[in-house]
């Protein structure tokens, strides 16, 4: 927490939960916000959790099909452990009623995939706003 | 709300002013009352001091009088008397005026010096008896006497000082009295022009304001009809909901067209879409409404995971039956000084721009078809596909006569299901067989239809419409494919005719030629036509097997139909159950590529067709269990069946171990047509098998209807 609010202005530490590799990187690269800090990466719901608990993010992008534990249970989990975390659910899954749960169980934002680099930073900026 | 709530007001500040007015009213008439009063007391005051300015003179004349009398010894007892009752009346008059209390300093001044006066009175008036002696000679006055007239005499001389200084003193009293009364006076009429300036100005106050709270009722209520006519004409139906989820006490009449009910004040959001929705649906939408009240639900966010933006409900259509109809809900939240008030719902009808839009994909996915028609009889043998379509006409032929036969119970009705789905299920495999995916997709879709109307409870000659309805399209899509295949055997034999001659004519929509006249033509396009099915049903399900074809020559014409049928099945049985994935032989140490052989010959008496393919085999327990899961039999039935029994499970109809439906395998109609039609030329057929290692169909054929089962 110390060195995140080194400099005056608030900065966020960023968790990116996804299973795919390419995913993972191309959310990593594309974010365009200096006040906005990569703490980890994490391929399924259990290594997020675990990351979560050593890096304590402010805002966690989750995936929701995911091998151990899926996104939906993962958000539940991350929300009991640190109310005011922020998650931007990044899925594949387009019928509402998942995007409704995740919403239910603690989720701040959705974006479907697949998303442009635009997109993104669109759904980060109000959810860091 | 706002409305009432300024209506309130202007009716308070129109109380006030009418209170104003009574306590200025009442103000008024007390302080006139005080003025009055003070004005009468100073008039009565002043009438009294009028009287007692006289009273110095008199008394002055009555002790001159009483000298003169003593003088001339006259009798002075009356004058003694009327002298002492002016003064009395003087003293009384003098502290009546006194008490009051009104000009104080005046009267003090005539007291003090009537105080003066008094002493010198009072011998005058202490005297009684008879101031004279009388004797013979005469009357004199005694010695009281004398004394008696001296004291009037000293007091007439003090009188005649005194009596003007006290009238003057009394004046001076009398013109105060007269400068306060008159004073009081003004004020009286000050006060009561301020009064009714003060009750006229108020009343002018609560007049504007009558007038302003009248314009504003106005302006209300006719803000109001418009709301109601906005309401009124709206096709939109527009609700508010409340934090309990339950619609306000307004909404457009839309709502009621929609909904087909007018009972919405109070109703929860719920109890609306009750019924009209599937559970899930249902349940989804009540969590998003939950969700619209919280913290995080930014309106973008929400719009992009409503579920209910294209909702499919059932309602009445007025005429005792159910439509469907799809509905948008739009949802914005109302936000007030605590957080979101309402949420404004807004329902839209949008079935014609839904059907439109389906009718849109419905025409792309025909041009598709079309195209993939194309291709696929590109691909295809024009002779084949000339088979197929006489054939599928024959099927449907088929369906024609099972759909018009009489039926009126439930039993009748699944009779004809049964029938219908048999035959569907042919022409479907002989489709895909040749590539003819559009054809094959919409038997598809027309098997869903019946395999709809099998799972109902109760089926009424209704029910069969919307089938019959979708034959009629998929008629009209054979006879396009018959003319394309027209226009392609045209195209390929050129309009020179060059190198043609050794192609077969072919003429399109009339009936078939008979196949005996070229048997060895007709089992040629079987061969290709089942190894084109193999290989693409290979292709389909990543499986990789050979396929061995013996005999086919041989295979009368009559029966040219029921072979094609029966290899078909179970070449596709084969590929979907039979023949593991590669990597399942590999582990069991067979070879990669499997082998299905296709056997005729001729016995003596009939035919034989042997099929086997070296698969997995069929396992009895896993028929058993899968009989038990689809109620074809109870549990204790399934245990009491030996191996034998358990693999004749398979030609029962409506079983299938597969639990999805595909194109290929699934339906559960396959194997029992296999026995129908074997069964129906009065042949035989058996299966052997050995588990993980090869199944086995065994049909055999009578010779005798060789030759009569093609006419």
């Amino acid at each position: 927490m110390s060195a995140a609010e080194s400099i005056g202005r608030r900065q966020f530490r960023l968790l990116i939960v996804d299973d795919s590799n390419i995913m993972r990187r191309r959310i990593e690269r594309s974010q365009r916000f200096e006040e906005l800090a990569v703490v980890g990466t994490a391929g399924d719901g259990l290594e997020a959790l675990e990351l979560a608990r050593r890096t304590d993010p402010d805002l966690v992008t989750m995936d929701l099909t995911m091998p151990q534990m899926d996104g939906i249970e993962c958000i539940s989990r991350l929300i009991a452990m640190k109310p005011s975390l922020r998650i931007l659910v990044i899925s594949a899954l387009s019928d509402k009623a998942t995007a409704v749960q995740a919403m239910e169980q603690g989720a701040n934002g959705f974006l479907h995939k697949p998303f442009t680099d635009r997109q993104l930073n669109d759904a980060i900026a109000e959810l860091i706003s | 709300m706002q409305f009432s709530r300024s209506d309130r007001n202007g009716r308070l500040l129109i109380a006030g002013a009418a209170a104003a007015i009574a306590a200025v009213m009442v103000l008024v008439l007390i302080a006139g009352f005080r003025l009055a009063t003070e004005i009468r007391a100073s008039v009565a005051a002043l009438q009294g001091t009028s009287v007692l300015q006289t009273y110095p003179a008199v008394i002055s004349q009555q002790l001159t009088a009483l000298r003169q009398r003593l003088q001339t010894l006259e009798y002075t007892g009356h004058v003694h008397r009327e002298l002492t009752r002016t003064v009395r009346n003087f003293n009384l008059r003098l502290a009546a005026v006194e008490r009051r209390n009104l000009d104080p300093a005046a009267i003090r001044h005539a007291e003090s010096l009537w105080r003066h006066y008094a002493p010198q009175l009072a011998p005058v008036l202490a005297f009684s008896g008879e101031p004279y002696d009388d004797t013979d000679t005469g009357s004199s006055l005694s010695a009281r006497g004398r004394k008696y007239y001296d004291q009037v005499r000293q007091a007439g001389i003090f009188a005649q000082t005194s009596a003007p200084v006290l009238h003057g003193a009394l004046a001076a009293v009398s013109a105060a009295l007269q400068a306060r009364t008159s004073a009081a006076a003004a004020r009286l009429r000050t006060l009561l022009l301020a009064g009714v300036l003060a009750v006229v100005l108020l009343a002018l106050a609560a007049a504007y304001l009558q007038l302003s709270r009248a314009r504003q009722q106005r302006a209300a209520r006719e803000a109001q009809d418009q709301t109601r006519d906005i309401l009124k004409t709206v096709r939109e139906g527009f609700f508010l909901l409340d934090a309990d989820y339950r619609i306000g006490a307004v909404w457009s009449q839309a709502l009621t067209h929609l909904f087909g009910r007018s009972d919405f004040k109070g109703l929860a959001f719920e109890e609306l879409l009750r019924d009209k929705v599937p559970a899930d649906t249902l349940a989804t939408a009540v969590k998003y409404i939950k969700l619209l009240w919280g913290e995080r639900a930014r309106e973008n966010l929400m719009k992009s995971i409503n579920p209910l933006g294209q909702l499919e409900v059932s309602v009445d259509n007025g005429r005792g039956g159910k439509e469907s109809r799809f509905l948008q809900f739009d949802f914005h939240r109302v936000m007030g000084p605590k957080g979101v008030k309402h949420v404004l719902c807004a329902v839209g009808d949008i079935t014609s721009s839904v059907l439109l839009a389906r009718e849109l994909q419905e025409a792309q996915e025909n041009a598709h078809s079309q195209l993939d028609m194309m291709i696929g009889m590109l691909r295809a043998d024009p002779l084949q596909v000339s088979a197929f379509l006489d054939s599928a006409a024959a099927g449907l032929k088929h369906v024609n006569t099972i759909m018009k036969e009489p039926a009126r119970t439930d039993a009748e009705f699944r009779k004809k299901l049964a029938g219908l789905s048999r035959e569907l299920h042919s022409i479907k495999g002989e489709a895909a067989a040749l590539s003819l995916m559009s054809v094959a997709e919409r038997v598809h879709r027309l098997e869903d239809m019946v395999a709809e109307l099998t799972a109902k409870s109760e089926l009424t000659g209704n029910d069969f419409l919307p089938v019959v309805l979708k034959l009629d399209e998929l008629l009209a899509h054979l006879r396009g494919v018959r003319e394309m295949t027209a226009r392609l055997v045209s195209l390929k034999e050129g309009p020179a005719g060059a190198g043609t001659a050794s192609l077969p004519q072919l003429r399109i929509g009339e009936a078939r030629e008979p196949q005996a006249e070229r048997p060895g033509r007709s089992c040629a396009d079987l061969g290709a036509l089942l190894e084109q099915l193999a290989g693409k049903l290979a292709l389909d399900h990543g499986k990789r097997f050979a396929l061995k074809l013996t005999g086919l020559t041989e295979v009368p014409a009559g029966y040219l139909e029921t072979v094609k049928d029966c290899a078909i099945q179970m070449l596709r049985n084969a590929a979907v159950h039979g023949i593991e994935p590669c990597e399942a032989r590999r582990a069991a140490a067979k070879p990669e590529i499997g082998e299905v052989c296709l056997q005729f010959r001729r016995l003596d008496p009939g035919y034989e067709l042997v099929f086997q393919d070296d698969g997995a085999g069929l396992s009895p327990e896993a028929l058993k269990e899968a009989a038990v899961r689809k109620n074809v039999l109870t549990a204790e039935e399934a245990a009491a069946l030996d191996n034998r029994a358990a693999l004749a499970l398979i030609f029962r109809p409506g079983f299938s171990t597969r639990e999805s439906v595909s194109m290929d395998a699934g339906r559960g109609t396959g194997m029992d047509l296999v026995a129908r039609s074997v069964y129906g030329l009065g042949g035989k057929i058996g299966v052997s098998t050995n588990p993980g290692r090869f199944t086995r169909f065994k049909i055999t054929l009578p010779a005798a209807g060789a030759a009569a089962a093609v006419a």
